[in-house]
């Protein structure tokens, strides 16, 4: 930390660099986004348990829809994404810029699986009747996945910058360390997003015989 | 940029480095392997109040290992450890709050009356 | 990030070579006039701008409030429409708060915070830029809803198929300023969702959008200066009081954003894609916008008030002669009115039918934070007890705070009992209420700022008569007009009612309060007139005229772009009246000099990044609108924003050195108070 003699980098009051704090501080904030989102997902799976109706005019039950296999899978590759980042993250402080940039490449490959999960579920789920104009499940499903889906593209669009940034010979030293540590705190918060998404959204749907929320059927309200 | 950030890092710092490497690739496993359990779980024939508290400690678990090893949060400032903590204990008591409040038995006639 | 470029110690920034950023574009440090205010950096230069875009603002929604007021003067007026009257209280409400008090508050934010805390600048200087120009072009797109609607009503748009094709034609927003669903959202089922009004939604809810960036990116800023950048020995508990306001102001404001960004989004989703968030014939419930909106509803009341709050506790220990009463307490009952900000949301809403748990609980929790707020007053009266008070402008403007914020607090009291509350909801009391708290407490509090720190921003003192006048002309309109609100609203008189009959006894009241708010504009706006007049022509003044006791105070007025010519270490709370008054001197580090101060470089990024977001909010309403390949501004608006980040990224920081008169070791001589 002490090799900046630049006064742009001087030490701060805390010992913290700036650029670390200041992720941090986003990320905080990120935790009342996705808290929103989240629970508005949730609020609804609680008040209309009973799924949507398809265009057809059949009840669909979300269970029926899911499917657990693909989503444990991507769900997998992120947090494998995540190691291979910290790896990349270690890699840097160590000065090893080849080393990085093949971790760095894992991520982007990772993420780039993830989002095709993504693309394929959604597509599959639209065939399936589920849209976000046909009921309020589509709706805030799609949004807070689409939402999360975007904070995942926007990291690879990041890594893959700062991946060809590598080649400029810029990116070294403490402060090029700095620059991949953030991006790294960036890209494992997507991924505690989905852990926490993976649990709340998908797997609670699966316990028992109708799910946590129940068929709701009849609905409690209409 | 000064000269000395091109110099090679200090025989501790790599030592602490391969540590952290170490680590890293337990936590890799372990990930893994809670999340896999996560699958199984669901599919188990116990009560869902179990596999709830189950479910909802091992998310809790992998949220908070990701945040503390890959995240470098027991290696840095604690400063950083608690500006994230409140914030998500403020998301969590504000939406746990609002979920609360969204209660199809608040809607019933009688309240409306 | 390389600095091999750098300069040679310069003067002035006239003198330097030019220098090419990493991208090969000469960067803009050598530039005067207009280009050094669009590419600036300095975050003196950026508070200066933030407050003459606020108190802009502020006159743009004080003639809305005029002509609300002129329509209400007497019983069935017909000066403005119901329509024009909708948008005009919606328009009055979001431009005061967003594009009035905030950014006043950003600008004493910008202005104060690293010279109080003893920094030469702040943590990311181009971030700051780019929060100045992002609220700067969320304000125009906010604003030009007025120009489409003044278009549509002068038949200039008749021509246009897409206005043929249009429902509705409103194109101001005309929700209120919380722009509750449904009325906000859609109806109709299955991708039929109609909308219940024109794009004036939408041209507020991009607009909102874009200010809420600019907010957080500011907030994030300003955590990380106070957190990251004290001087030697400015531990938390020496930090001056605005200082702490301004982190928990921050702090909030990163907190309580994020809600209304997705609840906005979700808006967005329901009005353009058909979304069924707030659909009520789909199941959505409306009422998620009430609470999403008052997570962040109810800490935005904070976000105004406690800077002010701030402000006044530096102008109240000045006046008086005395150190502030109770500093600690002062600062924790900032952050517990902070905290418990979160968890009262629900009062706005006792009327939606909680249950009555959720409502006892919220209520009590309301009134629980009347008790941090009583402390301050306590501690500020403490502070004027017993000291040699002198009755300047600012001190004038305070002693008008602590006042009227106490009345709006005993009216805030009153609705916290739900009951209570159950009557006066949506009545002129509320009214009366939050025009107490925002007006008789932030405006006054602002202004005082505004007097207390000019002569320390252009070095020339305002005209005090003159304030005096404007100051007694503000609080008595004031009073005027807001005063017989409490009344007009426990009689009955129901708010954003675009007019009403004779024979409900509210003609008297009703005159009077206009008549109050004719006063309280003009005297606003000769305020405005005379700080005007001051930062061009006014007197020269000695550069700590009140007998200041913070570190800005210690520096020359105006402020050199360096701030600091050494570094300051100091000893203690108050730095720079115990540096003159008590034993502890400021202690000064023994830099700058002719090796000169590390500068930031200026930078177009910012600005061009900004400009992303204002091709983006005029494009989507005009999406909405149905206007041929608006799609296309909106596409080339994100791609302006994404291409300035990464033209920012890899421009590299840059950076020059700027000599100071000071001598090693020596502090900067001072010049002491005229009087």
């Amino acid at each position: 930390m002490s090799e900046t003699a630049d006064a742009h980098d001087a030490p701060t009051s805390t010992g913290i660099d700036h650029k670390k704090l200041i992720m941090w501080l986003f990320l905080a904030s990120d935790c009342m986004f996705f808290g929103t989102l989240i629970s508005t997902h949730l609020l609804y799976r609680k008040l209309y348990p009973s799924g949507f109706t398809d265009a057809e005019g059949h009840q669909r039950f979300i269970q029926n829809l899911f499917n657990i296999e693909l989503t444990s899978f991507s769900t997998f590759i992120l947090l494998m994404s995540s190691f291979l980042m910290a790896l990349a993250v270690s890699a840097m402080h160590k000065g090893e810029i080849k080393s990085f940039r093949r971790n760095v490449l894992g991520v982007i490959f990772f993420g780039l699986i993830f989002l095709g999960c993504q693309v394929f579920e959604f597509t599959h789920f639209y065939h399936q009747g589920l849209t976000i104009q046909n009921s309020v499940l589509g709706s805030t499903f799609y949004v807070l996945t689409g939402t999360h889906g975007t904070h995942v593209a926007i990291g690879v669009l990041w890594l893959i910058l700062m991946y060809f940034y590598s080649f400029t010979g810029k990116l070294r030293g403490h402060m090029g360390a700095l620059d991949v540590e953030v991006a790294g705190l960036y890209w494992h918060f997507v991924d505690i997003v989905w852990i926490i998404i993976f649990t709340a959204v998908y797997l609670v749907e699966y316990l028992g015989p109708n799910g946590i929320w129940g068929t709701g059927l009849p609905a409690a309200i209409k | 940029m000064s000269s000395s950030s091109e110099a090679a890092p200090s025989q501790e710092f790599l030592i602490e480095e391969t540590r952290r490497y170490h680590h890293f690739i337990t936590l890799a496993l372990w990930l893994a392997v809670v999340t896999g359990a996560e699958i199984v779980l669901i599919f188990l024939p116990i009560p869902m109040a179990a596999v709830l508290t189950v479910l909802s400690l091992m998310s809790a678990g992998k949220f908070f290992a990701v945040i503390l090893w890959f995240m470098h949060l027991i290696y840095d400032k604690r400063l950083l450890l608690w500006i994230f903590v409140a914030a998500l204990a403020l998301t969590f008591a504000t939406f746990s709050a609002l979920l609360a409040l969204f209660s199809v038995d608040l809607l019933d006639p009688k309240w409306i009356s | 990030m390389s600095h091999d470029s750098h300069h040679a110690p310069v003067a002035c920034k006239t003198e330097l070579a030019p220098e090419r950023s990493d991208l090969g574009l000469i960067r803009p440090d050598r530039t005067t006039g207009w280009t050094d205010w669009l590419t600036t950096v300095d975050h003196k230069k950026i508070g200066i701008l933030y407050g003459a875009f606020a108190m802009f603002y502020f006159l743009v929604g004080g003639v809305e409030a005029l002509a609300i007021r002129t329509q209400l003067i007497r019983p069935e007026n017909d000066f403005v429409t119901a329509r024009m009257y909708n948008q005009l209280f919606t328009m009055h409400g979001t431009t005061m708060i967003f594009l009035g008090v905030m950014p006043l508050s950003a600008a004493f934010f910008n202005f104060l915070v690293p010279l109080q805390i003893g920094a030469r600048d702040v943590a990311f200087p181009r971030l700051n830029a780019f929060s100045l120009w992002t609220f700067v072009f969320g304000a125009f797109v906010l604003n030009a809803s007025w120009f489409f609607e003044f278009a549509h009503l002068a038949g200039w748009l008749n021509s246009f198929d897409w206005h043929k094709a249009l429902v509705y034609t409103d194109f101001a927003p005309a929700n209120g300023w919380f722009s509750y669903a449904p009325l906000s959202g859609t109806f109709g089922q299955n991708g039929q969702a109609l909308r219940f009004t024109g794009v004036g939604t939408d041209f507020w809810i991009i607009g909102i959008q874009v200010l809420g960036i600019a907010s957080l990116a500011a907030s994030f800023n300003f955590i990380c200066t106070i957190i990251n950048m004290r001087a030697k020995g400015m531990t938390m508990m020496r930090l001056p009081v605005f200082t702490w306001m301004t982190l928990i102001t921050a702090i909030l404001i990163i907190l309580a954003f994020p809600a209304i960004t997705v609840a906005l989004i979700e808006l967005m989703f329901d009005r353009a894609f058909g979304a069924n968030f707030f659909n009520p014939s789909a199941g959505g419930q409306p009422v998620l916008w009430q609470h999403l909106f008052w997570i962040f509803g109810h800490p935005e009341v904070y976000i105004l008030v406690l800077p002010a709050m701030g402000i006044v506790s530096e102008i109240l220990p000045t006046f008086s002669g005395k150190a502030l009463f109770g500093y600690p307490i002062i600062v924790f009952s900032g952050a517990v009115i902070g905290f418990l900000g979160f968890a009262v949301w629900s009062h706005h809403m006792f009327t939606t039918g909680l249950g009555p748990v959720p409502t006892a609980a919220f209520a009590l929790l309301t009134m629980a934070i009347a008790v941090p707020t009583g402390v301050k007053i306590f501690n500020w009266l403490g502070t004027i007890w017993g000291g040699r008070v002198r009755f300047t402008p600012p001190m004038v403007l305070a002693l008008g705070f602590i006042w009227m914020f106490m009345c709006g607090g005993f009216s805030g009291v009153m609705h916290s009992a739900a009951p209570a509350d159950s009557q006066q909801q949506d009545s002129y009391f509320v009214i009366a209420h939050f025009h107490y708290v925002l007006l008789g407490g932030v405006l006054l509090g602002l202004m005082a700022g505004l007097y207390f720190w000019f002569p320390k921003i252009f070095g020339r003192m305002p005209n005090a008569p003159v304030a005096y006048i404007a100051s007694g002309m503000v609080i008595l309109g004031f009073n005027l007009a807001f005063g017989p609100m409490h009344y007009l609203g426990l009689a009955g008189m129901p708010r954003r009612t675009h007019t009403y009959q004779a024979g409900n006894g509210w003609e008297n009241w009703n005159f009077i309060a206009t008549i109050g708010a004719y006063i309280l504009g003009a005297g606003v706006f000769i305020a405005f007139v005379n700080l005007f007049w001051t930062a061009f022509k006014g007197k020269k003044c000695a550069s700590d005229p009140w007998g200041g006791r913070t570190l800005e105070w210690s520096l020359p007025s105006p402020v050199p772009e360096y701030n600091f010519a050494q570094a300051p270490i100091v000893a203690t709370r108050d730095a720079y009246f115990e540096d003159r008054h008590g034993g502890k001197r400021i202690a000064y580090e023994n830099d700058g000099g002719e090796a000169g101060v590390h500068m930031p470089s200026q930078s177009w990024m910012p600005l061009v990044a900004s400009a992303g977001f204002l091709f983006a909010g005029f494009g989507m309403p005009m999406m909405a609108m149905g206007v041929p390949h608006a799609g296309w501004i909106v596409i080339t608006g994100l791609g302006v924003l994404i291409l300035g980040i990464w033209l920012w990224a890899v421009e590299g920081p840059g950076g020059y050195m700027l000599k100071t008169p000071a001598a090693a070791g020596s502090p900067a001589p001072v010049e002491t108070a005229a009087h």
